[in-house]
């Protein structure tokens, strides 16, 4: 009988072969060869998918297999910067020290597993980021794909099952609780400390670079910047009819809705004027999709709504809550048909299409808007804009926006190579890295360092890119985060249930009782006093309320 | 053909005394041996999985809460005071007993369209049948994908049909949604139903027609006084194989409706998952999967029973 | 045949019951091509056309992107490898222990009907009150996400199945030929391998054919027993339709990959529906 481990190996090297097989590029072209001589030449289009239009330029190292663009281009030339740092330097830089350290690693032969979102998240490492560390350390990589809620409840699986099957990580920061309390993950302060260039921690946007602390220590990189923020037609805003026609109804001038009641007049108002041509506003409001939670907690907040009292009983139903549902309800109604169904994609789907006066919605938003992002074909699931040259950026009404989930690289406890794990992390994440990985055309991470922010490659995407990364910078400034907390996943369950119970028709008051007795059963299964406690750290991080956010902590940073 | 013992393949007569001493023993207890491996297979996933999980109901088992503290009755406490828990088993009955009354009249129905036969039947049957070889959760995938708004066919064929653009969220709003899922479980299901009734049909004596024919009775009458008798047990049986599969009903809410809007299509099945698998509250979910297994073995013990009865008669 | 008996009346009747016939199959049919049609419509479209008024039926460019991008660029391919590893393992398994078992319960009535019932309870328990303590005791086995231990949880899934299948088979095979065999001096072992098992060949074929197909399209073990290794192809679709991306042609294509070889092989086995779906219990 074969022990634990030898079972596992015996799976891991089935895998292997597997993986292997899929990876290396000689053998997949052979079995594609292969497979075309057997099936016709019906399989021709894939050729031309995968091949990587590549060659190597930079001398230091063999990147032939990583995926690489012109360097006569932005994205070119951030890529040659981001070969440089790993491998000439500047000495000091994380990504340059990541790679050193990782050199004792050159000859053991060892694989990272790395999670990731499935689909178009997981390209970026298949295509850039795991090819060109395996060129640069030695040091293999296996992309492991798995739906969103799985990238929280599978490591928590593997975890229980302790099967050592993950190295790093991809993983919301709201879920750093309750990962790090059930020791799914390991702090990594002491690596900072030995190998992180202090300036490239102190270059992430301030409030990237506490959203990872929790209990004093710090739980991951930061690695996805997903602030919600608000894009609109400038044509539609600067149409004189309109203009004239909302003064004469409403007796302002017509403009941005600077407040959540204005967001659905003026959404209203547009579809009144102009449906079935241009809808006032478009939301994903689908189940799971999932926005509900955070649409809701964003309004619920700049409604003045706080979660918990002092005895962490729930404060939903109150009338931030009732005003918040009541708010989102008009904005359905004042919205494209089928809003209510909507997941992210079909709305941009409508936005791109020119259907949409206004969305709030995820940074991608900004690169789909202006064509950049479809010029990759892994992306051609969405459409070409017709409205390249219309769009506006703006911070979302209330002033407060969410910064609605987001990725964080953590470290897997169990990871049978915890340092060189760690290292991928750090290199991964370092400026010039993370600056190309925010701006490949396909890619859905979106920019969080202040360097990318201020990047003149990245400014020359498009011709709106710079304002579109200001808008971004000030959006984080204001933002509001989720719940940082144990439970989050249930509680945010609790609120995307009650959003779609009131879509369907339930009564705001009642789904909003409902959710609250949910969430009061959440916090007492965790134990109230020890959520209180966690409620206490949570209202620390700037982000928790708006009178705690980054702007009013001090800590903003204004770009030009 | 069957080749017959030939003397080769008998025990060499050289071989050692204590093979022909396990080749006795393995001969007496023969039967035993047979059933063995998969008794045994049986019993490690089923039997040994079970009696670890009685345990697993009387302690804390939730990966945020360390330790595996003794709680007493609070796990099952927990899933009965849940009001969720309760209208999902409701839901779970409700469902089950509508889809297979839907399936049961449409496959009688069919069965009944099928049962002479015609030219291309053969090509008709495989088509009908085709539902029951396609996993669960692509049936899911093609009716959300079917059903979407507002970009899927589904409504842009109803407003064809009836002349004005409709309008339905087909997984966002009550009863919508259950006419969804309903209309899921019936495509893939309805088969089913059709092919155990037709095989029923086909076994009724072809004399008995005749004579009710010559009588001059009418097809009501014939259809109630010798189809249905007739079909009884056929029917008992199919209702009971499709009853038991249908309470588990839990693919199709997964792809289709995620359990939304809001809770209104969580199945037992579904609320299990969620609870044990997406919230990991583990011995929470093992309690209420211990109850309603005890509900179901119930059903189990009176239906499998009296069809044992129904297929030894 | 019996057109001959049949009064004129009569025959007006049969036309009616005709054209009824006719609609209410028709009807039926379409309503199972339709949904089906779409999925597989889906999968050669270019994307642009998954998001419009009115729906595309026909796409004007049909492109297989989506197969090669599912299968090679995304993880496809080892889903339908892993897919067709573990069904075929799990059906050898659960065809040679059911037949097996069935022959023991058929011809020794072994554990009288209280085994038989047993095996067959199995075959009703819902998969979400059993999964999670398998799930807790691969843990400790070692069996989490491995290849072997879905053929084995499979194993045991489709086993009702398959001794059931083969217990009604044999226990309409004549039991003369073994016996005649015993009296010739072959052991209990041989008669089962060399008289029983090639006489109820066609019956082994058929049921592992339907333990085929139902471990092939089977979801729920496979979406708790496994996460980067051993996922099946079923399990993969949804991380098409994800957060951020939706990436239908990609999903729709693995679904088409996917049902394709169990509807072929379904349609193998159609004479023998009527067994395959309830165990045995009619023979059809």
């Amino acid at each position: 009988m074969m022990n634990e481990r030898e079972w596992r190996d015996f799976n891991a090297g089935l895998s292997d072969e597997v993986d292997s097989w899929l990876r290396g590029d000689t053998s997949r072209r052979t079995f594609l060869t292969r497979l075309m001589l057997m099936g016709g030449a019906a399989m021709l289009p894939g050729l031309g998918f995968t091949a990587a239009g590549s060659k190597a330029w930079a001398q230091a190292v063999d990147v032939s297999k990583v995926e690489l663009a012109d360097p006569s281009t932005p994205l070119g030339e951030a890529q040659a910067a981001a070969v440089k740092a790993s491998s000439e330097g500047p000495k000091e830089g994380s990504a340059y020290r990541a790679v050193q350290a990782a050199q004792a690693y050159k000859a053991k032969n060892i694989t990272l597993n790395l999670t990731y979102e499935a689909g178009l998240q997981a390209l970026e490492p298949k295509n850039f980021s795991g090819p060109l560390w395996q060129t640069l350390t030695g040091i293999n990589f296996n992309v492991v794909e798995l739906p969103h809620p799985d990238q929280y409840s599978k490591p928590i699986a593997e975890h229980i099952a302790d099967s050592g099957a993950y190295d790093v990580l991809d993983i919301e920061p709201a879920w750093i609780p309750a990962l790090a309390n059930g020791g799914v993950i390991l702090p990594i302060d002491d690596y900072v400390t030995k190998y992180m260039n202090k300036a490239d921690l102190d270059d992430y946007h301030p409030l990237y670079k506490s959203i990872t602390l929790y209990k004093g220590k710090r739980w991951g990189v930061f690695d996805d910047g997903d602030q919600f923020a608000l894009y609109y037609r400038k044509d539609v805003f600067e149409d004189e009819k309109l203009k004239s026609a909302y003064q004469a109804k409403f007796g302002k001038p017509f403009g941005l809705p600077k407040t959540w009641d204005e967001y659905s007049q003026v959404a209203q108002f547009i579809t009144d004027q102009l449906a079935p041509n241009v809808y006032g506003a478009a939301h994903f409001r689908k189940f799971g999709s999932p926005g509900n939670q955070f649409s809701f907690l964003q309004q619920f907040r700049a409604n003045g709504g706080k979660f918990f009292d002092a005895d962490m009983k729930a404060q939903l139903t109150t009338d931030a809550g009732v005003t918040t549902l009541d708010q989102m309800i008009a904005q359905n109604k004042a919205s494209i048909p089928g809003n209510n169904d909507l997941d992210a994609v079909a709305q941009w789907a409508a936005w791109l299409q020119g259907k949409v006066a206004m969305i709030f919605s995820w940074p991608p938003t900004g690169r789909i808007s202006s064509n950049y992002a479809q010029r990759d074909k892994a992306i051609n699931f969405i459409p070409q804009s017709s409205i390249a040259d219309k769009v506006g950026y703006a911070v979302l009404p209330g002033g407060n926006g969410e910064m609605a989930s987001g990725y964080v690289r953590a470290l897997a406890a169990g990871s049978n190579n915890e340092e060189a794990a760690y290292l991928f992390m750090q290199w991964v994440s370092a400026p010039p890295l993370s600056l190309v990985r925010t701006m490949l055309p396909y890619t859905l991470r979106d920019p969080y360092r202040l360097s990318t922010y201020k990047s003149e490659q990245y400014r020359a995407l498009w011709p709106a890119a710079k304002d579109y990364l200001i808008n971004l910078c000030e959006c984080s400034n204001n933002a509001v985060v989720d719940m940082i907390m144990p439970g989050w996943q249930d509680y945010a369950l609790s609120i995307d249930r009650m959003c779609t119970a009131v879509w369907g028709g339930e009564d705001p008051k009642s789904a909003l009782q409902k959710a609250s007795a949910e969430w009061d059963s959440t916090t007492q299964r965790l134990g109230v006093a020890a959520q209180k406690a966690a409620y206490q750290e949570f209202l620390q991080i700037p982000g928790s309320y708006a009178d705690h956010t980054i702007e009013k902590v001090g800590q903003a940073v204004h770009i030009t | 053909m069957v080749q017959l013992a030939p003397a080769d393949i008998l025990p060499p007569p050289g071989a050692g005394r204590s093979s022909r001493l396990v080749s006795a023993f393995a001969d007496r207890y023969f039967k035993w041996l047979m059933i063995a491996p998969a008794a045994i297979l049986i019993l490690a996933l089923s039997i040994y999985p079970l009696l670890f999980s009685l345990w697993v109901n009387f302690v804390n088992y939730d990966f945020q809460i360390p330790g595996h503290d003794f709680v007493g009755l609070q796990n099952f406490l927990q899933v009965i005071q849940d009001p969720l828990a309760s209208s999902a088993l409701v839901l779970t009955i409700l469902l089950s007993l509508t889809v297979v009354a839907i399936e049961f009249v449409l496959g009688l129905a069919l069965a009944l369209a099928m049962v002479r036969t015609f030219r291309g039947r053969g090509i008709v049957m495989s088509l009908l049948v085709m539902p029951l070889f396609i996993s669960p959760v692509i049936v899911g995938q093609s009716w959300a994908l079917f059903l979407q708004r507002p970009f899927g066919p589904a409504d842009y064929l109803l407003g064809q049909l009836v002349g004005h653009p409709v309008n339905i969220s087909w997984v966002g709003e009550v009863p919508w949604v259950y006419i969804a899922i309903v209309i899921a479980d019936v495509w893939q299901w309805t088969p089913f139903m059709f092919v155990i009734l037709l095989a029923g049909l086909a076994a009724i004596p072809q004399h008995l027609y005749e004579a009710a024919e010559l009588d001059g009775i009418g097809g009501l009458q014939t259809f109630v006084h010798i189809t249905l008798p007739q079909l009884a047990p056929i029917i008992t049986l199919a209702l009971t194989f499709r009853l038991l599969d249908a309470v588990k009903l839990f693919d199709i809410i997964f792809m289709l409706t995620g359990g939304g809007p809001g809770t209104a299509t969580y199945t037992a099945s579904f609320y299990l998952y969620q609870i044990g698998f997406q919230q990991f509250h583990l011995s929470i979910a093992t309690a209420g999967s211990w109850i309603f297994l005890i509900l179901l073995s119930v059903v189990i013990m009176v239906l499998v029973r009296r069809l044992l009865r129904v297929e030894a008669a | 045949m019996k057109a001959r008996l049949t009064p004129w009346k009569l025959g007006t009747r049969r036309l009616r019951e005709g054209a009824v016939r006719i609609v209410i199959v028709g009807l039926f049919i379409m309503f199972v091509l339709v949904p089906l049609y779409w999925v597989i419509v889906t999968s050669i479209k270019p994307s642009k056309d998954y998001l419009t008024v009115p729906p595309v039926w026909f796409p004007a460019e049909p492109t297989l992107v989506h197969y090669t991008a599912a299968l090679f660029s995304y993880r496809g391919l080892q889903g339908l490898i892993n897919s067709l590893i573990i069904s075929s393992a799990a059906t050898l398994l659960s065809a040679v222990l059911g037949t097996m078992m069935a022959y023991s319960l058929a011809r020794f009535r072994t554990g009288g009907q209280h085994l038989a019932f047993w095996v067959l309870s199995q075959r009703f328990l819902p998969p979400v009150a059993i999964v999670l303590p398998i799930f807790l005791l691969f843990r400790g086995w070692g069996l989490y996400d491995t290849h072997i231990g879905l053929i084995l949880a499979y194993t045991f899934m489709t086993l009702p199945l398959s001794v059931w299948m083969m217990y009604a088979y044999f226990r309409q095979l004549p039991k003369s030929l073994e016996d005649a065999a015993l009296v010739d001096g072959l052991s209990h072992w041989q008669a089962f391998r060399l008289v029983a098992v090639p006489l109820a060949a066609p019956g082994i074929a058929a049921a592992a054919v339907f333990i085929f197909i139902s471990v092939w399209t089977e979801f729920f073990f496979a979406l708790i027993l496994t996460s980067r290794y051993a996922f099946t192809l079923p399990t993969i679709f949804r991380a098409f339709l994800g957060f951020q991306g939706a990436q239908y042609g990609e999903a729709c294509a693995l679904a088409t990959t996917s049902l394709v070889p169990s509807i072929v092989l379904g349609m193998l086995v159609q004479r023998h529906l009527v067994r395959g779906l309830t165990l045995g219990a009619l023979r059809g």
